[in-house]
């Protein structure tokens, strides 16, 4: 039997860039097949040439054993072909069942029929276990349902092989399992299943072989069952990356830089956002707060930042009480702050790197005389922490917006660490970056701490956490529920006391 | 122009001859005068949107402006190369306060700037008319007026042309933008409050400061065009002759069209006189009415303005303190 779906020899080249090179792959139907590869590795071209969005040079798609050609999406469904976007493309104010039908309504003289569509639907829904109400509306629903409903249009369109672009970067941890689950049944059902990503423990987790790019080239192919996080991470990177990283404890005589007591923060949305909290990181140690998200590391980083007013307690940062000064006053105490949402507050996307990177030194008297700048010197300023981070650019007047996620968030981290500050808040610092940048990313928090500096890591990524803290504390509810030493913490114990269960 | 029934080349060239010809290049002066309190608002608005700050109650503060300079220039009794210098200061004063006080509503009981920038407008323009209705009012003339202001304290045209010194402030003013937004820390900063408050306030901006200063600063430059106006062009105030020609508005969307750019407001707001004065002079040498020059410049901004949006991703946004 010919494969479900087989690429031969796909070459796309873009200007000054092949982002495929000669790509073949095959997959067998009822397979689920982990499609690897870092950021820029060609990944979506290869999806967006698959499913018609784009046209290759050179090469074939083969269905089932026959030639097909795609000048559109609609080629590529009638082909069989499903796609599930990162972005979810639902109307927030319409039923599943209308969602789900959208394109090809069943219709009696003219009109929707509700029935006929809420029928089908459930239909499908019952077949392949996803659970879902036909008739809720798709607006109150959370964005795991969203993404079955995804799934449910495809298969309503009598999709036999899903694409499913980066599926998890949205999920929480359950959402995540419960949709592995039904990428399970699907294939079971003989549906084959493409799972584009960047997250190995997925791949190991779901897939049952997985080919890998790299430079628009396959680097290979392997089936799960006989590989390893580690040959996989070669064939994606290139290179055998360490994500383990020295840990130690800090000098017994190390100074506390920052310490909160009894820090509460005024309710939001009814409850405490944290209360009576009391946390000390001292200098050359990296402390970690596990906790899964929306338990009050967002707030707590915001009131140390200087982002949210505090109800009562007090914040000293390297013995100055930093808890009612402005934030420009705070980061001038000695701390520095990688904020969560990275686009959003960390950078002016618009605006170019040189402006990006001056935040926070257009006091500094090589950069502005009297309030004047010195352009020169702020171009130069930019360059160098942009060679010295190995940032990706063509030139320091890009705006922001142009650079990869990876990249953005060297930025960022560029020029947080360069402010040198005794403190640094690094929040998600490796979210949405792929393994190469994660790799360099931490080798350089680790070598903040080593200058002996202290720094606060705030993260839901536990392998994250574990990887990196020399103590970790975890946050539930807006408290502090427990810590335990980094070198000897287990994933077990760190996710006992996340779900806020006491040891 | 054709749907109107004319020939349109020959309307489009009566218009650039109204904009730029004339005897002794006397359109091209009328151009140039209506371009000083066109780009001076321009750069009134700019000033603000490029913050991210909306200050649309241009009108109020140039008002002010206006009527502050004609009391100072009636009324203190110095020379008038002493008079000139600080009426123009008092009336900048007067509408950066009024400009300021919209921020201080804004940061201090969450009124948003955007409406209350616009609706203070009314109370600036009452004011201003009651104060020219009654005791200001020069009873022996018939009209809504202020006494003329002695020939000593006014601005006074430039060398043997028709052309007001109020050119030359203007032109001062977009240069002193340009290099403020460009080459200093506070228009760093501004750009930066402007392109995303979040990330400025976040490294250590203060956010509030800048929007306290910048609209201080947009509001002053309004009440200087205000006073410039009165000193320079009507020698004396006169009700509704600063709001009638929509000054302020236009000056919105010539910053609007230049991306709360200067130097792009200084061009834009050219040739939005141009335009105006084209139409005049259209209309006088046609029988095309000037109202198909507004038209014209109705369909120019659409599609100036779908064009720049497209290029220059968003302009600048409203009610950022919220």
């Amino acid at each position: 039997m010919p494969p479900a779906l087989e690429l031969r020899d796909i070459t796309k080249r873009f200007p000054g860039v092949v982002a495929n090179d000669r790509v073949s792959l095959a997959v067998e139907e009822g397979e689920i097949r982990a499609l690897v590869g870092e950021n820029g590795a060609g990944k979506t071209t290869l999806m967006n040439i698959l499913y018609g969005l784009d046209q290759p040079d050179e090469g074939e798609i083969l269905i089932r054993g026959e030639l097909c050609q795609f000048h559109s999406p609609l080629d590529a469904i009638r082909s069989g072909l499903g796609m599930v976007h990162q972005h979810f493309m639902l109307f927030p104010s319409l039923s599943v069942a209308e969602n789900v039908v959208f394109g090809c309504e069943p219709t009696h003289s003219g009109i929707l029929d509700q029935q006929a569509a809420q029928r089908s639907v459930a239909a499908l829904s019952e077949d392949f276990g996803l659970q879902i109400d036909p008739r809720a509306r798709v607006g109150s629903l959370s964005v795991g349902v969203r993404q079955r409903i995804e799934i449910l249009k495809m298969l309503y369109r009598g999709a036999e092989i899903l694409i499913l672009d980066e599926p998890t970067a949205v999920l929480t941890p359950q959402e995540r399992d419960s949709l592995f689950g039904i990428l399970r049944a699907l294939a079971a059902n003989g549906k084959t299943i493409i799972f584009i990503t960047h997250k190995l423990p997925e791949v190991l987790a779901l897939s049952d072989s997985a080919t890998a790019l790299r430079d628009g080239a396959v680097t290979g192919t392997v089936r799960t069952a006989d590989s390893d996080a580690q040959e996989m991470c070669r064939l994606m990177v290139g290179r055998d990356v360490e994500l383990q990283v020295a840990k130690r404890s800090p000098p017994a005589d190390s100074e506390p830089v920052l310490s909160i007591q009894n820090l509460t923060l005024p309710e939001t949305g009814g409850r405490a956002a944290i209360r009576q909290l009391d946390l000390e990181v001292r200098a050359g140690e990296i402390v970690g707060i596990a906790g899964a998200a929306g338990n009050g590391q967002t707030e707590l980083v915001e009131a140390i930042a200087g982002l949210r007013p505090t109800a009562s307690g007090r914040i000293s940062v390297q013995g100055t009480v930093t808890s009612s000064l402005s934030v420009g006053a705070r980061r001038r105490a000695g701390q520095s702050h990688v904020p969560e949402d990275r686009d959003g507050v960390g950078l002016a996307l618009e605006a170019p790197l040189t402006d990006n990177l001056l935040m926070g030194f257009d006091n500094h008297p090589s950069l502005a005389h009297l309030g004047i700048l010195n352009l020169g010197a702020v171009r130069q300023h930019a360059e160098d922490l942009l060679g010295q981070f190995a940032v990706k650019t063509h030139s320091a007047l890009e705006s922001a917006g142009t650079l990869s996620g990876g990249n953005r968030q060297k930025l960022v981290l560029a020029r947080e660490l360069a402010h040198q500050a005794s403190l640094l808040i690094a929040e998600q610092p490796t979210r949405g970056v792929d393994i190469g940048a994660t790799e360099q990313i931490y080798e350089l928090l680790v070598e903040y701490r080593d200058r002996g500096n202290a720094i606060l890591l705030v993260s839901t990524d536990l392998t994250e956490i574990l990887a990196l803290s020399d103590r970790i504390v975890v946050m539930f509810e807006g408290e502090l529920v427990g810590e335990l030493p980094g070198p000897s913490a287990t994933e077990e114990a760190v996710g006992m006391l996340m779900g806020g269960g006491g040891t | 122009m054709m749907m109107t029934g004319h020939d349109p080349l020959q309307a489009y060239g009566a218009m650039v001859r109204g904009a730029f010809g004339g005897r002794n290049a006397a359109n091209l002066a009328a151009t140039l005068n209506r371009a000083v309190p066109i780009v001076g608002m321009g750069l009134a608005a700019a000033l603000a949107f490029r913050a991210g700050f909306f200050n649309i109650g241009g009108e109020g503060q140039l008002v002010l402006g206006g009527i502050t300079g004609a009391v100072v220039a009636l009324n203190l009794p110095l020379p008038g190369l002493l008079v000139i210098p600080l009426a123009i200061l008092a009336a900048a004063l007067v509408g950066g306060a009024y400009a300021w006080l919209a921020a201080f509503l804004d940061f201090r009981f969450r009124m948003p700037m955007l409406i209350t920038t616009l609706l203070m407008i009314y109370p600036a323009r009452l004011l201003a008319s009651y104060l020219v209705s009654h005791p200001l009012r020069d009873a022996a003339s018939g009209l809504t007026q202020t006494l003329r202001i002695t020939p000593d304290a006014v601005l006074p045209k430039l060398m043997g042309t028709r052309l007001s010194s109020g050119l030359i402030v203007v032109l001062l003013l977009v240069a002193g933008a340009h290099w403020m937004i460009v080459k200093t820390r506070f228009g760093y900063r501004m750009r930066m409050t402007g392109l995303n408050a979040r990330f400025a306030r976040y490294g250590g901006v203060d956010v509030e400061r800048l929007g306290y200063r910048v609209m201080f600063l947009s509001g002053a430059t309004a009440g200087l065009v205000g006073a410039v106006q009165v000193l320079g062009v009507h020698y004396r105030y006169i009700d509704g002759s600063l709001t009638q020609p929509l000054y302020a508005w236009i000056g919105i969307m010539v910053a609007l069209l230049a991306g709360s750019r200067p130097l792009g407001v200084l061009l834009a707001g050219l040739f939005f006189a141009a335009v105006q004065t084209g139409g005049f002079g259209m209309e006088r040498a046609t029988d095309v009415p000037r109202e198909i020059s507004q038209v014209l410049q109705a369909l120019i901004i659409l599609l100036v303005a779908a064009r720049s949006r497209f290029q220059f991703g968003n302009p600048p946004e409203s009610g950022r303190a919220n």
